[in-house]
């Protein structure tokens, strides 16, 4: 079966000298969830953005879901792939004008060209997975920090996407909301979505990933399996970084 | 002792402010006596006996001042309604090339936007009269059958005639205007955050339905206010016509008070005029935001 | 070294041009845009250059440069006011690139206000020169120094009417709301044209102001009520807790005025009364429908000449460049100040 994910040889650079991404290569399978670890400023966000087409990069090829993009970032490629893949940002980025309803039935009403009716069915059993069906006709800015993570996430899932990407969605949550957030992440991996999460959670991260990939600087330093990964890490710079993360 | 420490001061500002105005009318009645004019608006209703170039409404120069001053008034709407509509157009157009992503559309309309507002509104007028229009000679620049005609007479379009002296004050208004519309316009989409741009894209939303669904709502609460200045500021420059030879209400006035010498109450009529204008101008306007923030019920 | 260098630049190069491509042919639309623009610019540079340099006749520019500059002031005295704006425009020179010596620095402010009385004595004469009317005034001359002279009177005015507007006596808060509201609502021409007209009407007989001066004032009334609402602006805007502040360390009304507010509202308001001195400038030039031979005015009386009639873009380009040379190095100072006064709070 072919794979979701396969990034060869991605390279980005901003300026003279400064890499953003040097040489990432990956692959992400059908099925499977994988995290994506790294000190800020390593290019984790860079690299998932460049999935959907949120970052172009400079090198190299990228093939989701079997749609072939490179450094000439075509558009009507990228639009395509944006369909099949849905993101779950840091800030959330709920659109405060729309009812929390109305934001999960945008895309598929105007990009997918869905009922209205049908749209709205769906929206609302997103929204009772979620946990939050009660809120509906309510504004963003009237849930607290998890309800709107939440509200994202349905989102995302709207468009039913083959593969969703998750940028830090528990950074800024206060940490006694981060857990509603994680267990509904969670509860996606246990039916199956493929996944690519950047995040900070280590217990998380060792019960949800399949594969844990640790960047540094822009580079892959290693991939490994969650169990080595947090109990032996075969590189001395993740054995440090986690050692700092656990200090904290 | 707060209290008593409040109203002296009070007092004090009381006797200086009336003191100073006591005196200034004092030498005001004085001088009027002098120059045997008197304070009253009866001259209104006699005959203006000056011609107007241009009147919407039948007007001849054995009408009233009155009348004639309301010609002024329509003169000055037609213009300022005229201009308004073709620079937000103008505005919103170079505002959207300004942020948007094409380099040399962004560069042009950067350059456009400093030349417009780094040169004085006044001089910008006079170029489009004296070069834009009265250069031409008659009838040779455009003429489609009859249909469409430019010349130094102004443009005439199946009927409808536009004196050089209105379309001069109308391209002109409307080019500044638009300078600094754009700029408002700008300002308001950038105040909206970057992460709402990621997030349209994320859901596969082209750029064109982005914009009109998730940034211009978002971007006009920022907007309105600006636009509302800029409206008022159209109004105010729309008085610059007496430069370019078109009656509105000031150039009216104008007249008015050289035949008469009526200043003071000439001043009265433009200074009503102007406040009825911008109540009319920021309380549609104001409409106009309530109409936005209807759907906005969050904030 | 040398060839290590330019293959880093080289790459730096067609990084750049990628990045430059992908902004101008990065889809059908763009691309066709980008064409068209490029033809359009194209077309009006190569029409704009053979007009400037075979069409346009610029001895109507070149034979006037001292009147532009002076208007008719007599023309053995024409040193004065270029000794003016060459002190200006050194003093702009010297607060843009200048030293950073700490004196120099505290005094420049000192150094610019200044430049108003050095003005106003190389114009009139007197203690040693000899007296010229401001009638003669005229020009370039006459343009900036309406503009000094408006915006220096109307900025402690300003103040006070926005302190007014701010006050929690009723009486002084609606006499001053009155006057601004009144004075934002009618437009520039009709206050400087019955500033010509009334205000002798309103002195008593025997006192006179020459047509200089009355412009000035009325300019002065004018802006100061823009100005007004700028700093309301920057008043409001400073949070309640420093009134707290003072008010716990035993500052009375007075020195909370003059210490905390005035100078922090100043200073968040401070692009805004940058920008209203730069309109100011620019509105100057309405003097020239009402009988002051400023820089426009000059410009008109030209075109009136037989001499050079019809020669309207000569001029109008002439003035414009003029023009916005002036409001971009007005501009270039203002954002100059701007970046001192958020690291050093009172030095230029």
């Amino acid at each position: 079966m072919e794979p979701i994910v396969v990034a060869k040889n991605l390279t980005k650079s901003y300026t003279k000298g400064l890499r953003a991404l040097d040489n990432v290569s990956l692959t992400v399978d059908q099925g499977k969830v994988l995290v994506v670890m790294g000190p800020s400023g390593s290019g984790k966000s860079t690299l998932i953005r460049t999935f959907n087409g949120l970052e172009t990069f400079d090198k190299g090829e990228l093939n989701i879901l079997g749609i072939k993009v490179d450094s000439t970032h075509d558009e009507r490629k990228v639009q395509r792939i944006r369909r099949k893949v849905g993101m779950v940002f840091q800030q959330f980025n709920l659109f405060p004008h729309l009812s929390i309803l109305e934001n999960i039935t945008l895309a598929p009403i105007h990009v997918q060209k869905r009922r209205q009716t049908e749209a709205e069915e769906y929206g609302m059993y997103l929204l009772s997975q979620m946990g939050i069906d009660s809120h509906a006709k309510k504004y963003p800015n009237q849930l607290s920090g998890g309800e709107q993570q939440r509200v994202a996430i349905a989102r995302a899932l709207a468009l039913r996407p083959e593969l969703l990407l998750f940028d830090e969605p528990t950074s800024a949550l206060d940490p006694e909301r981060i857990n509603e957030v994680l267990d509904a992440i969670r509860r996606l991996a246990e039916q199956g979505m493929t996944m690519v999460v950047v995040t900070h959670e280590i217990g998380f991260a060792k019960d949800v990933s399949d594969q844990v990939l640790f960047m540094d600087s822009g580079k892959v330093i290693e991939t490994s399996p969650p169990n080595i990964f947090f109990s032996n890490a075969r590189h001395e710079r993740s054995r440090k970084f986690l050692n700092q993360l656990d200090n904290q | 002792m707060k209290i008593n420490k409040k109203s002296v001061l009070q007092l004090g500002v009381c006797i200086i402010f009336f003191g100073g105005l006591g005196i200034l009318i004092n030498n005001l009645t004085i001088n009027l006596i002098r120059t045997g004019l008197g304070f009253n608006f009866t001259w209104l209703f006699k005959p203006a006996s000056f011609a107007l170039a241009e009147h919407p409404l039948p007007y001849t120069s054995s009408d009233s001042y009155a009348w004639a001053i309301f010609i002024g008034w329509l003169n000055s709407l037609k213009v300022i309604v005229s201009s308004l509509i073709l620079a937000t157009f103008l505005g919103t157009l170079i505002g959207l090339a300004r942020t948007g992503k094409n380099f040399l559309l962004g560069i042009i309309s950067a350059g456009y936007i400093t030349v417009v507002r780094q040169t004085p509104l006044l001089l910008q007028l006079m170029f489009w009269y004296f070069v834009g229009f009265l250069s031409l000679n008659d009838n040779m620049f455009i003429q489609i059958k009859n249909i469409f005609n430019i010349s130094n007479e102004g443009i005439e379009f199946s009927g409808l005639t536009f004196s050089s002296e209105f379309l001069a004050l109308f391209l002109g208004l409307s080019v500044f205007t638009s300078a600094y519309i754009a700029e408002v316009i700008r300002g308001g989409i950038l105040s909206v955050s970057g992460g709402q741009w990621e997030a349209f894209r994320s859901l596969g939303l082209s750029e064109r339905e982005g914009i009109t669904r998730i940034i211009i709502p978002q971007a006009l609460p920022a907007i309105i206010p600006g636009l509302t200045s800029q409206y008022l500021n159209l109004a105010k420059n729309s008085t610059l016509a007496i430069a370019v030879g078109y009656s509105d209400i000031y150039a009216i006035n104008d007249t008015i008070i050289n035949q008469t010498g009526r200043a003071i109450e000439c001043f009265i009529i433009l200074l009503i005029s102007f406040l009825l204008l911008n109540l009319v101008i920021t309380n549609t306007m104001e409409i106009m935001n309530k109409l936005t923030l209807k759907s906005k019920k969050y904030g | 070294m040398v060839k290590l260098c330019s293959k880093i630049d080289m790459n730096y190069i067609i990084f750049l041009l990628r990045k430059l491509r992908k902004a101008l042919f990065s889809n059908v639309f763009n691309t066709v845009i980008t064409l068209l623009i490029i033809l359009f610019i194209s077309l009006a540079c190569f029409q704009t250059f053979e007009w400037l340099i075979f069409k346009a006749n610029w001895k109507v520019v070149s034979s006037n440069i001292p009147l532009y500059a002076f208007g008719s002031f007599p023309s053995n005295e024409q040193w004065r006011p270029a000794t003016w704006i060459i002190s200006i425009l050194s003093l702009s020179m010297l607060t843009l690139c200048g030293p950073e010596w700490k004196w120099l620095r505290k005094n420049l402010l000192i150094a610019w206000v200044g430049t108003i009385p050095l003005g106003l004595y190389l114009l009139y004469g007197g203690f040693g020169l000899s007296p010229v009317m401001s009638r003669h005034w005229g020009g370039l001359t006459l343009t900036i120094l309406l503009t000094a002279c408006s915006s220096l009177l109307s900025l402690p005015f300003g103040i006070v009417l926005a302190l007014f507007r701010q006050s929690s006596l009723p009486l002084v808060y609606r006499l001053s709301s009155i006057y601004i509201d009144i004075m934002r609502a009618v437009p520039l021409i009709s206050v400087l044209f019955f500033g010509q007209l009334l205000i002798p009407l309103f002195l008593p007989a025997g006192i006179e102001i020459d047509r200089v001066w009355r412009a000035i004032l009325a300019f002065t009334l004018f802006v100061s009520a823009y100005i007004a609402e700028d700093i309301r602006g920057g008043l409001q805007s400073i949070p309640k807790t420093q009134i707290e502040a003072a008010n716990s360390l035993g500052l009375n009304q007075y020195q909370i005025i003059r210490f905390i507010l005035i100078p922090q509202a100043l200073r968040i308001a401070l692009p805004a009364l940058t920008n209203q001195s730069i309109g100011l400038f620019q509105n100057t030039s309405l003097m020239a429908i009402l009988g002051l031979v400023e820089l426009l005015g000059v410009g008109r009386s030209i075109l009136a000449n037989p001499e050079f009639i019809g020669q309207y873009i000569e001029v109008y380009v002439w003035l414009a460049c003029v023009y916005w040379m002036v409001c971009t190095i007005m501009a270039v100072l203002a954002r100059h100040i701007e970046k001192r006064m958020t690291i050093n709070q009172s030095n230029f």
